[in-house]
């Protein structure tokens, strides 16, 4: 009787992108993360939730080897991107950040025009062979982002010159010209205002029907709005993982229903 | 379930104030069912009048709590436990509204059968199905306030003593209605104040099925028994 809500966005792909097994993250001596075992679905949005310091980032930061960059930090366990060990000393982590695309909090276009924020990472990885090649790229990523028909007629103006939202959307376009297979999002909205957010939060849903996404965010709202899954992090452990309208309508863990509700806890 | 407080605390004391409000509300109408049950017995048309003018209050009350859940579901976004407690209030305060509705038609009743001549043993009865309602919803209230889910599953079975008590006096006055026909205006009147009051059991236990919801997180498994089979019995209730 409660297996087919209707309402429910319902999760539509049992593929797994990514398996996560025994995951433990240590910035010198401190432990960010605790053992998380996890498996990511492809096609679906997979929300990651908990309060601050609680080891969300830094292990959304591990899926595509982004922790590499700061020296004190050690990666042990296994993490498996259909089915090979991304820390494999045979992987390039530059190769695996174009499968694996990432969106910060704060957009950070590059003092660039528009067209060249889009276009710098297929022609860096050689996606593109022909002008033309690239121009469809762009046009491609831009209309994904939904930024094309503000962006088509200033294609050659400086992206910094765009708005806030715009920026966030040109960031995301230039995440996806790669042709990724998942999708990072660090916060991608919290430094936006309500509409820009509505507009990614619309762009993550049809990005789902080609990507796997991993999305980080402190709005329990947006988590709830967004995702089909939800993992909820705290202090460096993997609490609870399910199904979104299972978590915020009847989460097992105490320490999820303390943190979701507004307690303290 | 948690007994933590919210970090917010006014979102604390806007949940306190809605069960406050159920609670109150589930008093008024514990009273509209034993004075309505208790009007019949003693043929008091005062009393009978007071019950109808006081399920105003209970309606007003009805429309107040939902007004205040909805309130809280646009300002605070509830989830988790506190969604559901949301959600039961504006379940329960209508199946009290309705359980209210009922008392007052029951009351309604009294004021007509007060002017016929009373039918043998009857009223007894149907004070006694009235007063184990009564104190099933006194119960369910209780394992509201206390979230018990045990006790709400323990109202829920006692529906069946409900609905068996009806099935007895269902039967009585079919035979008496069949002895003498002048029975059967009275008889007609006092039955449905026993379907009334056999109502007023199921919607207790739709408020038991809220709490076991509120505190478990999912509605009762096991289908709630059945004890009413006049609708479906031919020897008793032909086609």
């Amino acid at each position: 009787m409660y297996d087919t809500p209707t309402l429910e966005r319902t999760v539509d792909s049992n593929t797994v992108k990514f398996s996560a097994r025994d995951v433990h993250v240590f910035y010198g001596e401190t432990e960010a993360i605790k053992g998380v075992d996890i498996d990511i679905l492809d096609n679906t949005v997979t929300a990651f939730i908990g309060p601050s310091g609680c080891g969300k980032s830094t292990f959304l930061r591990c899926l595509n080897r982004m922790n590499d960059t700061i020296d004190i930090c050690r990666v042990t366990g296994k993490i498996l991107l259909d089915g090979a060990d991304i820390y494999d000393k045979h992987i390039d982590p530059v190769q695996l950040r174009a499968k694996v695309g990432m969106v910060f909090q704060k957009p950070n276009p590059f003092p660039k025009s528009i067209y060249d924020n889009v276009a710098y990472g297929p022609r860096i990885h050689g996606l593109a062979r022909t002008k033309a090649d690239l121009d469809v790229i762009v046009e491609k990523s831009l209309r994904r982002a939904a930024l094309w028909t503000e962006a088509k007629d200033r294609l050659n103006e400086p992206g910094t010159g765009l708005s806030g939202g715009q920026q966030q959307r040109l960031c995301i376009a230039r995440a996806v010209a790669t042709a990724p297979e998942v999708l990072l999002m660090d916060e991608p909205c919290s430094a936006l205002d309500p509409i820009a957010t509505a507009q990614v939060e619309e762009l993550i849903d049809e990005l789902r029907q080609e990507y796997s996404v991993v999305i980080v965010t402190h709005s329990m709202q947006q988590a709830a709005r967004v995702s089909q899954k939800t993992a909820f992090f705290h202090l460096g452990d993997l609490v609870e993982f399910g199904e979104t309208g299972q978590i915020f309508t009847n989460p097992r863990d105490p320490r999820t229903e303390s943190y979701i509700t507004g307690r303290i806890g | 379930m948690t007994d933590q407080q919210h970090i917010v605390s006014s979102f604390d004391r806007d949940l306190e104030t809605i069960q406050a409000q159920i609670m109150k509300m589930g008093g008024m109408v514990e009273r509209a069912i034993a004075d309505a049950a208790r009007s019949l017995e003693s043929r008091d048309e005062e009393l009978a009048d007071e019950v109808r003018g006081r399920d105003k209050a209970i309606d007003a009350l009805e429309e107040q709590i939902n007004a205040e859940a909805a309130r809280v579901l646009a300002l605070r976004s509830p989830t988790a436990s506190d969604l559901r407690l949301v959600l039961s209030v504006i379940k329960i305060s209508a199946s009290l509204e309705r359980i209210g509705d009922y008392a007052k038609n029951i009351a309604k009743r009294t004021s007509v059968l007060s002017t016929m001549a009373p039918v043998n043993g009857s009223p007894a009865a149907l004070r006694r199905m009235a007063r184990e309602v009564e104190e099933m919803l006194k119960d369910v209230l209780d394992a509201y306030i206390q979230r018990d889910a045990e006790l709400a599953y323990e109202v829920i079975n006692r529906d069946q003593d409900v609905d068996q008590m009806y099935n007895a006096i269902f039967r009585e006055f079919l035979t008496f209605m069949m002895e003498d026909p002048r029975n059967i205006t009275p008889c007609m009147h006092l039955h449905f104040i026993a379907k009334n009051t056999e109502r007023m059991g199921d919607l207790v236990t739709s408020i038991a099925e809220q709490v076991v919801y509120l505190v478990l997180g999912h509605m009762p498994d096991e289908p709630r028994p059945k004890g009413d089979k006049t609708s479906s019995d031919p020897s008793i209730a032909p086609a």
